[in-house]
């Protein structure tokens, strides 16, 4: 009798189904706008950055108020990673910085934005995020001293580490 | 590129380049039972069992090995057997009751076959230390995980 019952609902909730609703009805379509905020991806050259701009001296005053207190004076490290140095890649013991490892300027843009300072990311306009990314590339001797970073100056910096990397599975990318 | 696929999920060969980072893991198998933890309850019996997975398709095949590689055993596969799915391998084992070491390795449809520990590491480099376990830097790892099983019955990890 129930498993009568149960084809007789099932029956039921197919042929309604097909007339009232498309989906198990659990939520709306995302409208695009909603989406905009949390889709912040940077490819390596540089898609998806946004407007803005800012130049070592800019990013030292921010650095020295909101980076200092864990990465250390002249950001060569303090309780937390040093982000200026860093000796020769040998091995998988080997310590891995921005200078010595990333191959790709654009990601030191991503990460400040995603996810510093710590105890509140997102908090820095883009241009706070130039101004930072731009001070670390001078630190590390990767750009000039009054040299600015914005949408077209930040994926031209050439990373020592970019033509470091294997691609394991070229014809699967 | 994101911080964790430029710099943490990109592991470092012996020769100083580092693979760029990948999703692909490749064929592997461990043993789940028996594993650490586990104390065997003397000699006799066991159904050594475990899982195999390879991100380039079905398996194909699992051997079970309980001298720590000297002498192999084909295992059964659990059905359904799927592509890139987790596939249950089980073989029959009698303890004879003196120290064994398990380990496994798999086959999968594409050709490929789980490498020993010692081709592994020669491929990738070991660690010269023990490093933080929140340092990940064996990932991608698919060599074998050994288990060593004394005399007294106690199960627990060995590198072989």
């Amino acid at each position: 009798m129930s498993t009568l019952r149960s084809f007789a609902a099932l029956a039921l909730a197919l042929s309604t189904g097909a007339v009232c609703a498309q989906t198990p009805n659990l939520g709306r379509p995302i409208d695009p706008a909603d989406i905009a905020p949390w889709d912040i991806s940077i490819q390596p050259d540089g898609t998806g950055l946004p407007p803005g701009g800012g130049t070592p001296a800019q990013g030292a005053r921010i650095y020295a108020q909101k980076c200092a207190m864990c990465h250390g004076e002249n950001a060569k490290g303090g309780n937390n990673a040093p982000l200026v140095g860093g000796a020769r890649i040998a091995n998988m013991d080997s310590v891995r910085t921005i200078a010595n490892f990333w191959p790709y300027s654009t990601t030191i843009f991503d990460f400040i934005r995603r996810a510093m300072p710590w105890q509140q990311p997102r908090t820095l306009t883009d241009n706070e995020v130039y101004a930072l990314t731009a001070y670390i590339l001078a630190e590390n001797k990767l750009i000039r001293d009054n040299e600015s970073m914005n949408p077209e100056t930040l994926p031209k910096v050439k990373m020592p580490n970019r033509d470091g990397f294997i691609i394991r599975f070229p014809d699967k990318i | 590129m994101s911080y964790y696929e430029a710099r943490t999920y990109a592991p470092i060969l012996p020769n100083g380049k580092a693979y760029r980072f990948y999703f692909i893991q490749e064929v592997k198998s461990f043993i789940t039972h028996p594993s650490v933890g586990l104390k065997l309850n003397g000699p006799g019996f066991y159904e050594i069992s475990g899982i195999a997975y390879s991100g380039a398709g079905r398996i194909s095949k699992v051997m079970v090995s309980a001298d720590g590689g000297k002498t192999w055993a084909q295992a059964a596969l659990q059905e359904p057997v799927q592509s890139k799915a987790f596939t249950r391998f089980r073989v029959p084992w009698r303890w004879d009751g003196g120290p064994a070491v398990l380990q496994s390795r798999a086959w999968d449809e594409s050709g490929n076959v789980q490498p020993t520990r010692a081709q592994i590491v020669a491929a990738r480099g070991q660690s010269a230390r023990t490093p933080p376990v929140t340092a990940f830097i064996s990932q991608h790892y698919n060599g074998p995980t050994s288990w060593s099983v004394a005399a007294s019955g106690e199960v627990g990890h060995v590198y072989a």
